[in-house]
Parts: structure tokens; C-alpha cells; sequence
């Protein structure tokens, strides 16, 4: 038989390698076979059980997975919640601690002097590591929170269980890589704003308190320590782009310091209210004014103040976005714009020490937020109470850091002009009529 | 002054439209595939890999001729005394130059087809030599391919078929 008359082609095998081979084994095959599904490697997804996945927003709740979902995740709060329960305050392990930490030195014949010294390192630590452990857990969340807004599913392989390790492993990667630094960078400057940075940002933890007597210093002057402490950042984020010797990281050093030095102005007047109802400066003391209940139902947290309270906390709760350097707010690193602005000349440890503050950032600025106004560690309702304050104060501030992520993944960026009027036309002036409002309740109703 | 306060209103209402919205959209449930694990199986009419039947096929050389990418050949089988029988002595097909019409299928007169298309979407070829598949009398409808450096015929390997067997019509 000749050769088929379409155009031979070269790698067809003809009938003579098929001589010159074994023929290999075929196992009988049945006639009319049924359908043969590939269940070696998962789940395969039939039309019976999925057919076009949108399909699936039509009635969640009749999927097992999705109320199995939801299941898991009311068991993880509540879980949380009866843990808290079960560990009581916090304090009286601290005492506990302490207890063992003099007994020791008593035994070993130190001094109190280097027991003290031991357990203020001790409790340095712990703040430390609540600061630098917080950005691997809200890196993961944010992008598990970015993705199911938009229907996605994140991070899912590291780890197990649903990508819990991603961070871990993203962390790691960072410390591995490459330090670059330009040439026509200022070295030392360009090695010296990472540390500006992140160090204002941790040192701004020392007298939060992060639930009843859970404070690392309890400073009189607190809110004043961590506005000004916090404020150095900005002179860090403007050496880094003035350091890059690049202009785009030169642009995104200056409106940031524009941006940083403008909003942290209705910022501080937004929380002069609370502070002339609480009458101090000191966290622990503001969150101590705010306990009780009126009528026994709604707690006296400040952000149920009638007007006050409110604007205070939304003038509050945008500026400390703007602080943060976070969408809508990021035009200092603008990506679409500024490549990453003062970060772009940064790699491995050094940009994620810019990382790390922006998350200690929104970390310290929910914490300031549950603190000035969601009472710190009170229980909202008083039956509630025998949940300790630091859980009450965890689960306050989580809320609030997911506001951040839910804000980010919900608002485009603003022009650099509007972001300015936005800023000194309307923040500003409110968050003084609101300073002059609660002058008003003091004058009148006190 | 009524403009001031309309502009902050419709402001801070459109936000707070934007957060529901992304909000609803947060608690939807994913609609991503998880594709090693999870793997959709295409509607009815996909044209997947093709597959043949050489018991079924009576060599009457329709397909080679509706190809239009030239992708297949055939040659008929010959029976003791030498005479052509309705029967091929082998079939192949060039995925390299296949392009899914499923015009083949459509020439193809016996019933059920002989050459049809699979739901297979997963279709890989690490070289040349893969992409041509041969069938004949005892092969399996997936085929096999002939490796010019082994110089042996070889099942395709690392291909995880959708539907090995797609509903033949």
C-alpha cells in the first residue's frame, strides 16, 4: 500500500518500525466502556456537582463546604474566646512570673536590681516580638481578606492548612535575598532609613496597654509618646527616597513627607476630644475612664458619645489610614505611579523592615483606636465580662486592622491634590469643630 | 451651605455603597478552581483530544480527506491473500497540526464514531515525537506514540485524561 496522499509527514511512524518493535501488551478493552474518571490526583468536579462556578453565589449555604467553612470559623472565635476564658488575665501569670523570676534570684543571690532587670527584658520581648510577629500574621490575612473580596482563594498550598505558612516561608525568602544597593546611592543614609523606620515604629509600643494592667511602661504622657515617637518615621521614609538617588523614590519621599506631616495634624485633634473627657494622657487611664455601662446595657465607650464621639473616631480612623501609608492613601509608594516610591531601591531585609512598620503602624493605630475609643479591654455587654480584657482588646483591635485590609481592597488611590484638600478643607476643620463640640458637653453638661 | 453637606453626604454614602459591595463579594464563597486537585469537566460539545476506535474504523479514508490541517494518515489492512479489507493497519494523528475541528468526526460514517473527541483539555507534549499519536488493531483509544530515540511505541506518559472516554456519538 502506498503512502497516504496528503503531504508525508516526518515523524509519522510508518508500518516499518512497527515490524522492527515488540508490540507491547494492550489489555482487552470492552466494547462500549462507561465513562472513566480521573480520580488519581483530587476531586474531579462533575456538572452535577459544579457546573460554572458563579454558580455557587446563587445559594451558599446548601454547599457542605461553605457551611463547613463558616462552621470552622465560629469555632475559631469562639474557641479563641473560651481559651481567653480559660487563661484568665494576664497579669496574674505575670505575677506568677515574677514570683519565680525574685524566688530564683533570691535563691541564687542576685540582687532585686537584676531580677527587675531581667524581667523588664522579659517583658521587652514580649512586646517586641507581639510587634514583629503581628506583620506575619496580617500579611497572610490581608491577602486571604484581598482575595475572597475578590472571590479568590489566596494562599492555599504553604503550610497545609489553607497557606498558614506562606508569611513564614515569604520571611524567609526575604532574609536569603540580595542586599542591592545602587551605586549612586548615598550608602550610608540608604542603609540608615530602614532602622529610622522600624525603630520609632516599635519603640511606640512601650505604653500601650494591651488590656488591664498590661502595659510594658506605663507612661504618664502616653498618647503624646506615640504620636511624637511615630512621627519620626516620616524623616526615615524621606531618607530613603532622598538615599535612593532615584526619582521616583525621591517623589515618593516627598509626598510622603507631605502627605505623613499633613494628616498627622486631624489625627492628634481628633483625639484631643478623648483626651478632655478622660482627663489624662495615659492609655491605661483612658481606657479606665471609658468602663461602665449607662443603664447598664451601653457600655460608656467614647465612640458612643453622640456627635463626638463618632466624628472624632472617623476623622480618627482616616488620618490613621493616611499615617499608615496604606490604599487609598499610599500615593508616597504608589505603585502605578512611583514603581514602589521610597522603597524601590530596597531588597531582602531592608525592604522588609519598611514592611514591618507598616504593619506595626496599623497594628499601633487599631490598638490606639480600641483604646481612645472602643474602651480598651471592657467587655461590650456585662454579661460578657468573664472573658478577660486582653482577649476583648485582641478581638477589638483585629476588627479594626481588618477595616484597614477591608479599606485597601475597596477604594482606589487619591490624586495627590485631593488628598491634600481632602486633608486641610475637610479633616482639619471638622476635627476642630469637633475639639469646640466637646468643649460644648463639657461647658454645659458637666 | 446645602451643597457642602449634600457633597459630604454623597460622598460618604458612595463609600460606604463601595465596602457593602466588598463586603458581599468577602463572604461569596470562591469561584477558583483549585486546578490539580480540583478539574472541571468541560461541557458536552468541548473538542478535547481525540481518540480513536480501530475496531470500529472501517479505513474508508473520510477524515484524512475533511482534515483540513492534513494531521491524519492511515493505511489499510490487507488480509492473508494480500486484498484490502475494511480495517486499518494503522492510524495516526499529528497534534502538532491538529486544530480541533471536529470536522473528522463529523465525516466520520460508522456508528458509533470511530475518531471522536474527548473531554481531555490536559493534552502535554514534552517533544516532537509525542505529539503524533498511532493506533492500531489492540491499542487503547488514547494510542500511543512512537519514540524515535527508543525506537519503541510508548503510552503517553504524564497525560492524566479528563475523560479517557468521552460519550460517543
Amino acid at each position: 500500500m502506498a503512502e497516504p496522499m496528503n503531504a508525508p509527514q516526518p515523524a509519522a511512524p510508518g508500518p516499518a518500525p512497527a515490524a522492527a518493535a515488540p508490540r507491547p501488551a494492550v489489555p482487552p478493552k470492552p466494547k462500549y466502556p462507561d465513562p472513566v474518571y480521573n480520580t488519581r490526583n483530587g476531586r474531579l468536579l462533575m456538572p452535577d456537582n459544579r457546573y460554572w462556578p458563579t454558580d455557587m453565589w446563587k445559594n451558599p449555604w446548601a454547599r457542605p463546604s461553605y457551611r463547613k467553612s463558616a462552621v470552622i470559623l465560629a469555632a475559631i472565635a469562639l474557641g479563641g474566646l473560651a481559651a481567653a476564658a480559660a487563661i484568665g488575665e494576664m497579669p496574674r501569670w505575670a505575677g506568677v512570673l515574677w514570683s519565680v523570676l525574685s524566688a530564683l534570684a533570691a535563691k541564687k543571690g542576685f540582687s532585686e536590681t537584676a531580677a527587675l532587670a531581667a524581667w523588664t527584658v522579659i517583658k521587652v520581648l514580649i512586646v517586641l516580638h507581639v510587634v514583629i510577629l503581628t506583620p506575619i500574621f496580617l500579611v497572610w490575612w490581608e491577602r486571604k481578606i484581598s482575595a475572597h473580596i475578590q472571590t479568590r482563594l489566596g494562599p492555599m498550598t504553604v503550610g497545609g492548612w489553607h497557606g498558614w505558612a506562606q508569611t513564614i516561608a515569604d520571611g524567609i525568602k526575604l532574609l536569603l535575598k540580595e542586599d542591592v544597593t545602587p551605586n549612586v546611592a548615598d550608602r550610608w543614609v540608604h542603609r540608615l532609613s530602614p532602622l529610622v523606620v522600624a525603630a520609632p515604629a516599635i519603640l511606640a509600643f512601650a505604653p500601650v496597654s494591651f488590656g488591664r494592667d498590661l502595659s510594658a511602661a506605663d507612661i504618664d504622657a502616653g498618647t503624646l509618646y506615640i504620636f511624637a515617637v511615630a512621627g519620626v518615621s516620616v524623616i526615615g521614609i524621606v531618607m530613603a527616597g532622598w538615599a535612593s538617588g532615584n526619582k521616583y523614590s525621591l517623589l515618593g519621599g516627598l509626598r510622603s513627607a507631605a502627605q505623613l506631616v499633613s494628616y498627622e495634624l486631624p489625627r492628634s485633634f481628633s483625639v484631643v476630644p478623648v483626651l478632655m473627657f478622660a482627663g489624662s494622657l495615659n492609655l491605661t487611664r483612658i481606657a479606665a475612664a471609658q468602663a461602665g455601662y449607662w443603664g447598664g446595657v451601653v457600655p460608656r465607650w467614647f465612640i458612643f458619645y453622640p456627635v463626638v464621639g463618632q466624628l472624632s473616631f472617623l476623622i480618627f480612623l482616616i488620618a490613621s489610614v493616611a499615617e499608615t501609608n496604606r490604599i487609598p492613601f499610599d500615593i508616597p509608594e504608589a505603585e502605578s505611579e512611583l514603581v514602589a516610591g521610597f522603597h524601590t531601591e530596597y531588597s531582602g531585609m531592608k525592604f522588609s523592615l519598611f514592611f514591618l512598620a507598616e504593619y506595626a503602624y496599623v497594628l499601633l493605630a487599631s490598638c490606639l483606636a480600641a483604646t481612645f475609643f472602643f474602651g480598651g479591654g471592657s467587655a461590650p455587654l456585662a454579661v460578657l465580662g468573664f472573658i478577660p480584657s486582653w482577649a476583648w482588646f485582641i478581638g477589638k483591635v483585629l476588627a479594626l486592622i481588618f477595616c484597614f485590609l477591608w479599606f485597601r481592597w475597596t477604594f482606589p488611590r487619591f490624586r495627590v491634590d485631593r488628598l491634600m484638600d481632602f486633608n486641610w478643607k475637610f479633616l482639619l476643620p471638622w476635627s476642630f469643630a469637633n475639639v469646640a463640640i466637646a468643649g460644648g458637653y463639657l461647658f454645659f453638661l458637666r | 451651605m446645602t451643597d457642602y453637606f449634600k457633597t459630604v453626604f454623597s460622598a460618604a454614602s458612595n463609600t460606604l455603597k463601595g465596602l457593602w459591595v466588598t463586603l458581599r463579594y468577602l463572604f461569596k464563597p470562591a469561584i477558583t478552581v483549585q486546578y490539580p486537585q480540583e478539574k472541571l469537566v468541560p461541557y458536552e460539545k468541548f473538542r478535547g483530544a481525540l481518540l480513536f476506535d480501530a475496531e470500529t474504523c472501517i479505513s474508508c479514508n473520510l477524515c484524512v480527506k475533511a482534515c483540513p490541517s492534513t494531521c491524519i494518515q492511515l493505511e489499510n489492512a490487507t488480509n492473508e491473500a494480500g486484498k484490502k479489507i475494511a480495517k486499518v493497519a494503522w492510524y495516526s494523528i499529528d497534534f502538532g497540526k491538529c486544530n480541533f475541528c471536529r470536522l473528522c468526526e463529523e465525516a466520520c460514517p460508522t456508528k458509533p464514531k470511530a475518531v471522536w473527541h474527548s473531554l481531555d483539555y490536559e493534552l502535554v507534549f514534552a517533544n516532537r515525537d509525542e505529539m503524533v499519536r498511532l493506533w492500531k488493531k489492540d491499542f487503547d483509544y488514547v494510542g500511543m506514540y512512537y519514540d524515535s530515540k527508543a525506537k519503541e511505541y510508548k503510552k503517553p506518559e504524564g497525560q492524566i485524561p479528563i475523560q479517557t472516554t468521552a460519550a460517543r456519538r
